[in-house]
């Protein structure tokens, strides 16, 4: 005899339904409450570690003893790794769901922006404003500007990222051309004439995505004296200084002095480099390490670095461009040894001076420019070059940069003026002008 | 329908209550099969959708609370002008994807139907394989071939016809089209398989009857072929039309929506307003105007081209 199965009506289905949903919500939400909070201020401490760059895993690694002897945690660092972008998008998610994030988080400068819109850096990032309060001016400030906001310190630069002039000494020896130019004036003459006698530039630039293509203009912009953004954040790109600099890049570009490449590390630029098309570039002091040197390095010895050509009419003979703030996230248990492990081993001169030797990252405390350690290592791939020498003596007119909330709207809309103004279609003050128009629509306001 | 009804109507009458009755003496079972389906269909379908209706009515930077704006996002996306260029742009994707790809592929495939051809199998191979390469191989490699000073299609040029080099990817208008020739190279083998596999369906009797009634090729292409392959073609034609709206990876990995914003489409104006931009209420917005083109589109080509109609 088959048992009669029980009868059950739709009703009741529903309601079964129900209660297991809500039963498995009230399962979910008590997986979700936020754990203990309570801080811990002393011994073993496990701490998240965020990065885009392994080069940064290796430098905390190591630097753990260290900050192990100026604090009072047993660090135990776990690592995760993520692009740029995509850290900040996690940071983000993981901290509406209320648990995930991490205690130490790098964030690339361009990435941080966003961090600026609402509320994000002050309800996530501790303000290390005090932290580094005994460090006075030593702390370069061209490098707080850019992770500080509503003048709070949100994450501590690991780097001094000033533009030179990479220029392949072989090639300029041989074309009878000086280490150096004076002014862009004098490098714009030289490049016509090359171009037009020898097919080759003596600079690039990136004119395919967005981002690049906003950078190289804003290394040059920012040794003119002059920003993207003011302080406050507002956009300040309709300016003489502005329309100085797009006019040198213009002429630049139509006269062939300067080349145009997709982007700055793509393979355009490595075939420049290596066809020896382009004799040089305007790039922050890294790019040897992320450009030059991984596309031809079979060019090793043939290159130097010199300040770069001033503009006429003002400005430094650098700029910046880049940069990787750490910052330590609020409210955690965690949250005092990530502050100290950023500052005991970023404001840290012995640990300047090695991140400078193992990763290429200038200081950020003025005071490590006069080390003689830095001042005598002698680069190979660059002949043997002091490098040290020719950063020690521009690091005084480093400019800082201003973030906005708005960069990746100004990145976007600045791009396509820019190769407008580079096409010879519009003059450049009128790039500018119809950029600053664009930007106010796309900032909604 | 009719014999359907006929039989209902003979049912025992303890069936009949079964199917008709409040109660359900099948119990639950019948319930907990179907269930799963739409407790997903539920979860990932229609509430993501609501959420993004909802969504697309605030202002919210990622966290904290959303505040509640109205209809201000819509407004603001009809004055953007750079949503109506990536409005634009997509636009001419969709075109290209079916003016162009649909057609050249069924072209490709009618080639490879043909009697006689040899290495059928390969030609096949070859067409598919860029279906299955990795859209950052495929970028890397276009921008190696279509870089301007550097690239191995303006080097073949300037070496064949003494041509001087084009900016296939920093042009604002040449971007676009290379874009699309792009989309044509990785998409058309795929889409091919799906013509092979319809040509190979028509009855061999249909070319036989056309041929002696005297037709020639191109009138047994339109006279048997097509319409033989017309339920097949509708839906290529509608499911590239929202693949290519919806167009991400190739303007993303080869020029990042540029020079400037002229190859942007809707899909990464959204992905940029949202993850580059912290702007995600107004990225929803946009994601609801390109659900309703697209669904609104696609129900017009679903009606012009007959899908789910008999002949």
């Amino acid at each position: 005899m088959t048992p009669e199965s029980p009868t059950l009506s739709r009703r009741g289905l529903f309601r079964l339904a129900a209660g297991a949903g809500g039963l498995a919500l009230l399962a979910g939400l008590a997986g979700c409450a936020p754990r203990s909070t309570a801080p811990i201020a002393s011994g073993a401490v496990d701490l998240s570690f965020w990065t885009h760059d392994d080069a940064y895993v290796k430098f905390f690694t190591d630097a753990v003893p260290l900050a192990e002897k100026a604090s009072p945690f047993a660090y135990d660092i776990h690592v995760t790794k993520a692009g740029a972008a995509d850290i900040v998008t996690k940071l983000i998610a993981q901290a509406v769901a209320g648990t995930g994030t991490p205690d130490v988080v790098g964030l690339e400068i361009g990435a941080f922006s966003r961090t600026l819109r609402g509320n994000i850096a002050p309800e996530l990032l501790v303000d290390l404003s005090d932290a580094v309060a005994p460090f006075g001016d030593d702390l370069i400030a061209a490098r707080r500007a850019p992770f500080s906001k509503d003048g709070k310190l949100y994450a501590l630069d690991s780097d001094t990222p000033m533009t030179v002039y990479y220029h392949r000494a072989d090639e300029f020896e041989r074309l009878g051309l000086p280490g150096t130019f004076e002014t862009w004036d004098d490098f714009l003459a030289a490049g016509e004439k090359l171009a037009a006698a020898e097919g080759v530039s003596l600079g690039a630039i990136a004119t395919s995505d967005p981002g690049g293509t906003v950078q190289t203009f804003h290394v040059h912009l920012l040794q003119r004296g002059a920003d993207l953004f003011d302080e406050s954040g507002r956009p300040t790109i309709d300016t003489p200084e502005a329309v100085e600099t797009l006019t040198m890049l213009s002429a630049g570009v139509q006269s062939g002095a300067i080349a145009t490449v997709s982007d700055m590390y793509g393979p355009g630029m490595q075939s420049g480099l290596k066809s020896g098309k382009i004799l040089g570039v305007n790039m922050p002091s890294w790019y040897s390490t992320y450009g030059i040197q991984p596309s031809a390095p079979e060019q090793a010895g043939a290159w130097r670095i010199a300040p770069l050509p001033r503009f006429a009419s003002g400005g430094g003979r650098t700029g910046a461009g880049g940069g990787t703030g750490f910052a330590a996230l609020r409210n955690k248990p965690a949250t005092e040894a990530g502050v100290q492990l950023i500052t005991s081993t970023y404001l840290d001169k012995e640990q300047q001076v090695a991140r400078y030797k193992a990763m290429g990252y200038l200081p950020t405390l003025r005071s490590v420019y006069e080390s003689q350690e830095l001042i005598a290592l002698e680069d190979e791939f660059f002949g043997g070059q002091r490098l040290f020498e020719v950063y020690r003596d521009i690091i005084d007119e480093a400019p800082a940069v201003h973030q906005s909330e708005n960069k990746p709207i100004m990145d976007t809309v600045l791009s396509g003026h820019l190769l407008r103004a580079y096409r010879g279609q519009v003059s450049p003050a009128e790039a500018l002008a119809d950029a600053a128009h664009d930007f106010r629509g796309q900032a909604r306001g | 329908m009719m014999s359907t009804h006929t039989e209902l109507t003979v049912l025992p009458k303890n069936l009949r209550r079964r199917h008709g009755g409040r109660n359900l003496r099948g119990g639950a079972a019948p319930y907990l099969f179907i269930a799963p389906f739409y407790l997903l269909y539920a979860l990932f379908m229609i509430v993501p959708v609501f959420a993004a209706i909802v969504l697309s009515t605030t202002e919210w930077v990622g966290i904290g609370a959303p505040t509640f704006i109205g209809f201000d996002n819509y407004l603001d996306l009809a004055r953007d002008t750079s949503f109506g260029g990536a409005l634009v742009n997509s636009g001419i994707y969709t075109l290209i994807a079916v003016i162009i790809v649909v057609p050249v592929s069924l072209l490709v495939a009618q080639g490879l139907n043909a009697q006689g051809l040899k290495f059928r199998d390969a030609f096949r191979v070859a067409y598919f394989v860029p279906m299955v390469i990795s859209p950052i191989v495929i970028a890397l490699i276009f921008s190696l071939i279509l870089d301007r000073d550097y690239g191995l299609l303006n080097a073949s040029l300037h070496a064949l016809f003494g041509l001087p080099n084009v900016d296939w990817l920093g042009d604002p208008t040449i971007a676009k089209f290379a874009i699309g020739f792009v989309l044509l190279w990785r998409t058309v083998g795929y889409l091919t398989i799906f013509f092979l596999a319809a040509l190979q369906n028509v009855p061999k009797e249909l070319y036989e009857a056309a041929a002696l009634d005297g037709a020639g090729r191109w009138r047994t292409f339109t006279t048997v072929t097509l319409p033989s392959i017309r339920p097949v073609a509708a839906f290529v034609v509608v499911t590239s039309f929202i693949s290519a709206a919806q167009l991400f990876d190739e303007p993303y990995l080869l020029t990042k929506g540029g020079p400037g914003e002229s190859t942007l489409s809707v899909a990464m104006f959204i992905f940029r307003a949202a993850f580059e931009r912290q702007q995600f209420g107004y990225a929803a917005a946009a994601g609801v105007v390109l659900f309703a083109v697209v669904f609104i589109v696609s129900q017009a080509l679903n009606r012009i081209l007959g899908i789910g109609r008999d002949q």
